[in-house]
């Protein structure tokens, strides 16, 4: 149909783990938790008080006082976590902006959020209720809609465009870098941005999670000790929940021969992406992981490989018992013999869940994974689930030759998606 | 192609309703009866009327999801008998949905967080995350019809739905399924929404005459009326639409996407990105300029749109501009901010199936600043072969859709 091809030529990222690709990549192959007690807010109401909070983030660094104060959080991190992957990939100017030299107007971006700048939402919620309707913020309501964040990254560095904000909650991130990817294939644009963001610790979504009993428990299972760090245990078999956390990935995703025209270096390239309802449930995956399966399929379909051509996959990998077992089931249905020779793992062992910004975080990881060789583990793993029979790289990061990385992503609603990511070859 | 419609609007609870008062130029604003608006400074909307949910799913599913939700499962139930569309076991995986919003489930949030602040965190429902999520109408349409292939929700703030219809071509021309459901949803009719967008200055205070406050490009125009509404669309491959004989109301020929890089929540004055978008949409058309016969304006009634909007369509169409018919539906059913998109994409339709211009009415004192023919107060006859539909949103990001006449 097409030779045109995306390759990644810039990563960016701000997470639990670390502020910047290089101390987020060297916690997740150390297999450092970027999980603690909450410090954002009092947690003595709640049940748990654990949560993946970027640490040590000061948005003045990122952006002017005014527009700080005037955006939310997931804006901030958004902000942040593009600069670096604009930097990275040689695409700002002097100015800070977007370069002269780069067609702004063919340059877009799909920058996804689950539930965008709710945190504004509910300051001036209670504003109107302790102070009435006259005292709310003017700038609330455009600066917390889900496409504020992609909305101020556009001004922020001169990108014009085709911009969109998709939400598919927990699976955002997985559509915003597919079609990003797909923008350019199909030619729409010669650079995009393919990224999500999300900042959902707040008191309110907190409970929303603690009363549908999503949350893990942060507690050593074999000692029974508190401990935070324990509380993600995907594919475990004591796993009882995910981890809340909060975070903003981007990569920026350009035709091949436009990064070759201006000497850019492909890191990576982004070569399937399918995507898959399961017309089941709100909230409860669908028996056997069938979407994911759907998704996954499509996906091997787009980039035109078998299911033997993968050689890792980045789980969803939540931690709670249902999504572990069917994604695990997927897998199995989906590559048949090979899966037992694929490597899997999940990183919100290390970065809690993200939410809108886990798909884009992990397709950082996938990018990573096949330009370095190592696959970062699956920690807490200790006690092997019968049911759940694959190789879920566990507690330490590995080296291996790893061609083909392939990143799922699941959320409430029934939405799947999958992406494929191959290391650059010519 | 456009094979099936639905509509749950502040004019009408379903596509003809909607069309007939749209063309008679019946205004759906009205005092606030959704919450007690005694002391906010603007208590008129766009509300949508004796609209029961139960009409539409069964009252368990109902009571969890949230009203954006209802309206985009009523919506899409609508388009979908409309097109005669039968959805089995043969079809449920090639058929995808692309139903946008602006907000979602804010009124699940508002509600969660006066439990959480009054009763505190046990109180707060188990379903407020599932159904404040802005991908959950789309996801309710999915589960209630069973539908299995992609489930999309993208947000653009006011251009969420035209970026529906975009979407849609996509997912068609690129053969990744043979259906799409497309359109978009919004309600929220809430103190907290009407406070902020009162205190950005963004609504019209005519509180006394609420039927003449919203008054796209006239002179006297001081804000939008914020409203509720959902559209949905079956789009269907040619191919498909012929096989199973289903009647073509209209095709959606091209679209683009432009972001202007300006500001939160101003357009850009020079309406750069405005116009862009809107060339760049006829050309992906494979259509000149000059072609165009209506353009289903954003409109939204507040000074800077609607200047800039105009200046936009001037840069774009040069000379033509003056040969264009120019009107906004937002006079009669507020700015419905996710849904706004689907219900200009139904006034183009319509445009073009009953070759029948609806006005923007309110239309009383001259803008110099507007100056295109904005078919005042009343509707015109016109043959409509092209219409293109323009969204914009907070954070300058411009849709255009270019809807034609089927051929043949």
């Amino acid at each position: 149909m097409t030779d045109r091809r995306a390759v990644i030529t810039g990563l960016g990222i701000v997470s639990p783990v670390g502020i910047g690709a290089e101390a987020s990549w060297e916690a997740l192959v150390a297999g450092r938790s970027g999980i603690d007690r909450i410090t954002f807010f009092d947690t003595s109401a709640f049940d748990t008080d654990v949560a993946g909070e970027v640490k040590g983030f000061e948005p003045t660094n990122y952006m002017a006082p005014k527009d700080v104060r005037r955006h939310d959080r997931s804006t901030h991190l958004a902000v942040a976590a593009t600069g670096e992957a604009l930097r990275h990939a040689g695409l700002l100017g002097e100015n800070g902006m977007v370069g002269p030299d780069v067609d702004a107007d063919r340059f877009g971006m799909v920058f996804g959020s689950g539930i965008g700048g709710v945190g504004l939402l509910l300051e001036g919620h209670t504003t109107l209720m302790e102070r009435g309707p006259r005292r709310v913020s003017p700038f609330m309501l455009p600066h917390m809609l889900p496409d504020s964040p992609s909305g101020q990254v556009a001004i922020e560095f001169g990108i014009r465009g085709p911009n969109m904000a998709v939400v598919s909650a927990c699976a955002t991130g997985g559509h915003a870098v597919g079609e990003a990817m797909e923008s350019i294939v199909r030619g729409q644009a010669d650079i995009m941005l393919g990224a999500g963001t999300e900042a959902p610790l707040l008191p309110l979504a907190f409970a929303g999670f603690s009363q549908m009993r999503a949350l893990g428990t942060p507690k050593d299972p074999d000692t029974g000790e508190y401990n935070a760090q324990m509380a993600s245990r995907p594919f475990d078999l004591t796993r009882d929940g995910f981890v809340v956390s909060e975070g903003a990935a981007v990569l920026v995703l350009e035709e091949l021969e436009h990064a070759r025209a201006r000497g850019a270096t492909p890191i990576a390239e982004v070569i399937g992406f399918g995507s898959a309802a399961d017309a089941f449930d709100m909230a409860a995956p669908a028996d056997r992981g069938e979407g994911n399966q759907r998704a996954m399929k499509a996906a091997l379909a787009r980039a035109g490989i078998g299911p033997d051509a993968v050689d890792y996959i980045n789980a969803h990998g939540t931690s709670t018992p249902l999504n572990d077992r069917f994604e695990t089931v997927a897998i199995r249905e989906v590559f048949g013999e090979h899966a037992d020779r694929l490597a899997v793992s999940s990183t919100k062992s290390m970065t809690g869940h993200a939410m809108g910004a886990a798909g884009a975080i992990e397709a950082f990881v996938c990018a990573k994974v096949v330009s370095t060789g190592c696959i970062p583990p699956t920690i807490n793993y200790r006690h092997p689930d019968p049911e759940l029979t694959l190789d879920y790289v566990p507690n330490e990061a590995r080296a291996a030759d790893v061609r083909v990385a392939l990143s799922n992503s699941m959320g409430l609603g029934g939405h799947n998606s999958s992406v494929i990511i191959r290391r650059f070859e010519d | 192609m456009v094979t099936g419609l639905g509509a749950i609007t502040p004019i009408g609870n379903d596509p003809a309703a909607f069309w007939a008062h749209l063309v008679a130029g019946v205004s759906g604003v009205g005092p606030i009866t959704q919450f007690d608006a005694t002391d906010q400074e603007v208590r008129i909307a766009a509300e949508v009327k004796g609209f029961d949910p139960r009409d539409w799913m069964d009252f368990k599913q109902a009571r969890r999801m949230s009203r954006f939700a209802h309206f985009g499962v009523a919506a899409a139930r609508q388009a979908i008998d409309d097109a005669g569309l039968e959805i089995g076991d043969h079809n449920r995986d090639d058929i995808a949905v692309v139903v946008n919003t602006g907000g979602g489930g804010l009124a699940e949030v508002a509600l969660g967080e006066t439990t959480f602040q009054t009763r505190g965190p046990a109180r707060v429902s188990p379903f407020m995350v599932p159904m404040m999520s802005p991908s959950m109408a789309a996801a309710q349409i999915s589960i209630q019809n069973g539908i299995r292939g992609p489930v999309i929700t993208s947000v653009a703030a006011c251009a969420s739905s035209v970026q529906a219809f975009v979407e849609a071509q996509r997912l068609i021309e690129h053969g990744d399924v043979d259906v799409v459901i497309a359109g978009g949803t919004e309600s929220a009719i809430l103190p907290v929404s009407f406070a902020a967008l009162a205190n950005m200055g963004a609504l019209s205070k005519r509180n006394d005459e609420p039927e003449r406050a919203s008054r796209p490009f006239d002179a006297g125009r001081d804000g939008f009326v914020f409203g509720e509404a959902a559209g949905a669309f079956i789009v269907e491959s040619a191919e498909h639409a012929a096989k199973r004989g289903a009647t073509v109301i209209a095709e959606i020929a091209g679209g683009a996407m432009t972001g202007d890089a300006f500001h939160i929540s101003a357009p850009d004055p020079s309406g750069y990105g405005a116009s862009l978008a809107m060339k760049r949409a006829v050309t992906d058309a494979h259509l000149e300029p000059e072609q165009v016969d209506y353009v289903v304006a954003h409109g939204t009634s507040t000074p800077l749109n609607d200047a800039t909007e105009s200046k936009a369509i001037r840069a774009a169409f040069a000379e033509h501009a003056d040969r264009l018919a120019v009107s906004s539906n937002k006079s009669m059913v507020g700015h419905t901010l996710g849904a706004a998109g689907a219900m200009s994409g139904l006034a183009a339709v319509f445009a073009i199936r009953d070759g029948l211009i609806p006005p923007t009415i309110n239309q009383e004192a001259a803008d110099p600043a507007c100056d295109l023919d904005y078919v005042p107060n009343a509707a015109r006859r016109a043959t409509v072969n092209v219409a293109i539909v323009n969204g914009f949103g907070f954070g300058g990001q411009n849709v255009v859709t270019v809807f034609r006449r089927p051929e043949g």
